[in-house]
């Protein structure tokens, strides 16, 4: 069966051609789930009506310090929108209570350590997001890796602290919640 | 034969209508079915998109962040439901990310373009986006188990009975309307017989009919015959005593008396039959009652005999009537017949008149005053039916030869002529009472001859010229020597156009003319002469039995002598006439 062999010698081919670039991007694969997990949080968070300046004020998505994602994140949100909220991204090297940011990454930087960032976003009405691979420091949603998968922990104290509701299928969704 | 109706008509209309009804019976059902069947379908959808909701909305965050073993959960918590064949997740780009289907079941799409929601083959499928707040995620999917006939034939059982009731109500009717229209036809049968039989016994009412009328005339032949040959009997006696014995002048007198008296019965009889047939027109006069049965006592007294006692009584004084002297004569004569032939073992007989005074609303009679003659007899009486057709014409229970049957019929015309009526009472063994009721005239009464005073002969118009015109000889002989010995001089002529031609060399002071005589008869006679001589007076001469019809083609002022007519008769018209 000459053709039978064929088709076995070109499937075992095609997948070790396929498997080399895939091993190579491990580290992009999951910056890029980072990246689209960033604003896939914003539907399952409720936000204090203080926070938007108008129903349809942009929803900011502010990565501070040496953020990792480059354009990756630039092309998973173009064009999203949460509600009526368009969302856009903000790159500062420090974050404060007037950054205007409603999700912040805090993935730390020269200027600003995630830590030091959490402390200068605490109490405010910004759902911080913190990177298991970026130290120590949690905030109200903190990036892990599971099993090999992008999961994430959430501190419901912080949020509660800051007038951030999250919704309880995140919760549900939680590897750990801290009530 | 009559066309036969449409029996089967009302039937056919039936089993028409039932099957109608039934059509419309099952198309409501079918209708209702269908309702039935389309909301069970959109519930079944409704439902099916509420599961899909529900487990999308579940599902989203484990979409959103690609927690497959969250979802893998979700749809294994959907395995409870039993009616469920298959479920899937998809990502925002349409592909399957879990998968669920009962063994059996066919596996979801592993692509899906566009969400739809549809029920098919007894089953539903549906695909909702999952979202939040806005954000596409992706869509989950479902299908059910095809639903199970039983289920179907459940839902459909409504239909089911309205389509059994609709054929049990059409068998039901169209049983019901051919055995109705079985009936019918008996029934169609059944007028036909009795058609048939309506149509037989007509026939035979006809024919008896006709024998009875055959029965009526043998009787009214036998009783006028035997009649007349009583009285041609008479008749001819005394004419053949005159002529043997022409010499004896104070016999010959009594026997042409006797001769005369027989022949006035006979007129009287004729008068009687033909007053009878209505066509004889009665002489309406004044008169008082009590003379009439006065002068009649003499003639009762001889026809009853010596066994029956006669007895008058005259209560009423002078109360006058108005009728046919005769013709009450005739009455009074024809009921002491009866009486005496009722009573063969003798008994009495009472005359009686008194007047009677009718109130209003009397059922028989006018108001007013009447005269009751009334003869009674102590005889046999007679039964009830026989006193209610006594009146009938022909009706007699004399043997054939003995009478007419047409006697009490006439008593009754009299009464009934004479503004009154006739009843009979009447009981087997307790005689009979005849009561005619005669209306009281106030009218001047004619000054009647006494009886037994030579006939008076007027003074003849010495001179005068009378025109006899007449077919039958001895007719024509007859009245022309009466008239001469009258005293007129008279001309002859056999028929119309005789008298024509000899109108043409004289002119007579009076005509008299036959009426019925062949070739011209005496109206068309008359016609003719009338234009020539309109100032001569005729009289025209009668024995036909429809005095209207000839009165009818002379004209109302027409003078009519009726034959057979007496010598006085004739005197008195021709006078009349002339003066």
């Amino acid at each position: 069966m000459p053709l039978a062999l064929l088709g076995y010698a070109l499937a075992v081919m095609l997948t070790v051609l396929a498997a080399t670039p895939v091993s190579a991007q491990t580290d992009g694969l999951e910056l890029a789930v980072k990246a689209t997990y960033l604003y896939k949080l914003a539907p399952f968070v409720s936000w204090p009506a203080s926070a938007f300046a108008s129903p349809t004020a942009p929803l900011v998505i502010c990565v501070q310090g040496a953020g990792p994602f480059g354009q990756i994140l630039d092309r998973a949100v173009s064009g999203q929108a949460v509600g009526s909220h368009p969302v856009t991204i903000k790159r500062l090297a420090r974050v404060d209570a007037d950054s205007g940011c409603h999700i912040a990454y805090l993935a730390g930087g020269p200027g600003q350590s995630p830590a030091q960032a959490l402390q200068a976003m605490e109490g405010l009405p910004v759902l911080t997001v913190t990177d298991e691979a970026r130290g120590p420091a949690k905030g109200m949603v903190h990036l892990l890796l599971a099993r090999g998968k992008v999961r994430f922990s959430v501190d419901a104290q912080q949020a509660e602290a800051g007038g951030v509701v999250i919704s309880s299928k995140l919760l549900a969704l939680a590897v750990a919640v801290k009530r | 034969m009559t066309p036969r109706p449409q029996w089967g008509q009302p039937g056919r209309r039936l089993v028409n209508v039932a099957w109608a009804s039934a059509v419309a019976l099952l198309a409501i059902g079918a209708l209702l079915a269908g309702r039935t069947e389309l909301s069970y379908r959109s519930q079944a959808q409704r439902q099916a998109e509420v599961q899909a909701d529900i487990l999308a909305a579940s599902v989203s965050a484990a979409l959103a962040f690609d927690d497959s073993t969250a979802m893998r959960e979700y749809l294994d918590a959907l395995r409870v439901n039993r009616r469920l064949a298959a479920a899937a997740i998809y990502d925002a780009a349409g592909e399957a990310v879990v998968v669920f289907h009962r063994p059996g079941a066919a596996p979801p799409p592993a692509h899906i373009e566009v969400l739809s929601s549809r029920f098919s083959h007894r089953h539903v499928t549906v695909t909702r986006p999952v979202a939040q707040q806005g954000q596409r995620l992706g869509a989950v999917y479902l299908e059910t188990l095809p639903e199970p006939w039983t289920s179907v034939l459940g839902r459909h059982s409504s239909l089911a009975l309205l389509t059994v009731l609709a054929f049990l109500l059409l068998g039901v009717v169209t049983a019901a309307a051919s055995q109705l229209q079985a009936r019918a036809r008996l029934l169609a049968e059944a007028n036909d017989r009795l058609r048939q039989e309506m149509a037989a016994r007509s026939a035979a009412e006809e024919a008896l009919r006709q024998s009875q009328k055959m029965e009526a005339l043998g009787q009214l032949t036998g009783g006028i015959a035997h009649d007349f040959n009583n009285l041609l009997q008479v008749v001819q006696g005394a004419f053949e005593l005159i002529r043997r014995k022409a010499d004896d002048t104070a016999r010959v007198g009594t026997w042409a008396q006797n001769g005369i008296a027989a022949a006035e019965r006979g007129a009287s009889l004729t008068r009687q039959l033909l007053a009878f047939s209505r066509s004889q027109k009665l002489e309406l006069r004044p008169f008082v009652v009590a003379d009439l049965i006065g002068e009649m006592r003499e003639l009762l007294v001889r026809t009853l005999g010596p066994d029956i006692k006669l007895s008058v009584e005259l209560q009423e004084g002078r109360a006058m009537v108005m009728s046919d002297r005769t013709q009450l004569e005739l009455a009074v004569l024809n009921l002491a017949i009866n009486a005496r032939d009722a009573m063969p073992a003798g008994g009495g007989l009472t005359i009686r008149t008194r007047l009677r005074s009718v109130p209003p609303g009397d059922p028989m009679l006018a108001a007013g005053e009447y005269v009751e003659l009334s003869v009674a007899d102590t005889g046999q009486g007679m039964s009830r039916e026989v006193a209610e057709r006594a009146f009938d014409p022909f009706f007699t229970t004399k043997g054939v030869g003995k009478g007419t049957g047409l006697g009490l019929s006439q008593v009754y015309g009299v009464a009934r002529q004479a503004g009154g009526a006739a009843q009979i009472d009447s009981e087997l063994g307790r005689g009979t009472v005849v009561r005619l009721m005669l209306l009281r005239s106030s009218a001047a009464a004619d000054v009647a001859p006494g009886p037994g005073e030579p006939p008076p002969i007027l003074a003849p118009a010495a001179g005068r010229t009378v025109l006899v015109v007449d077919d039958e000889a001895p007719v024509r002989a007859l009245a022309a020597e009466t008239l001469e010995l009258l005293g007129y001089r008279v001309l002859q002529a056999d028929s119309g156009a005789a008298a024509l031609a000899l109108l043409e060399r004289e002119v007579p002071d009076l005509m008299l003319f036959d009426y019925a005589m062949p070739d011209m008869n005496g109206a068309e006679l008359a016609g003719l002469v009338r234009a020539r001589l309109p100032d001569v007076p005729i009289v025209f001469a009668s024995g036909h039995a429809d005095t209207a019809a000839v009165e009818a083609a002379l004209g109302g002022q027409a003078t009519i002598l009726r034959k057979p007519f007496n010598m006085e008769t004739l005197a008195r018209i021709i006078a009349e006439r002339l003066s």
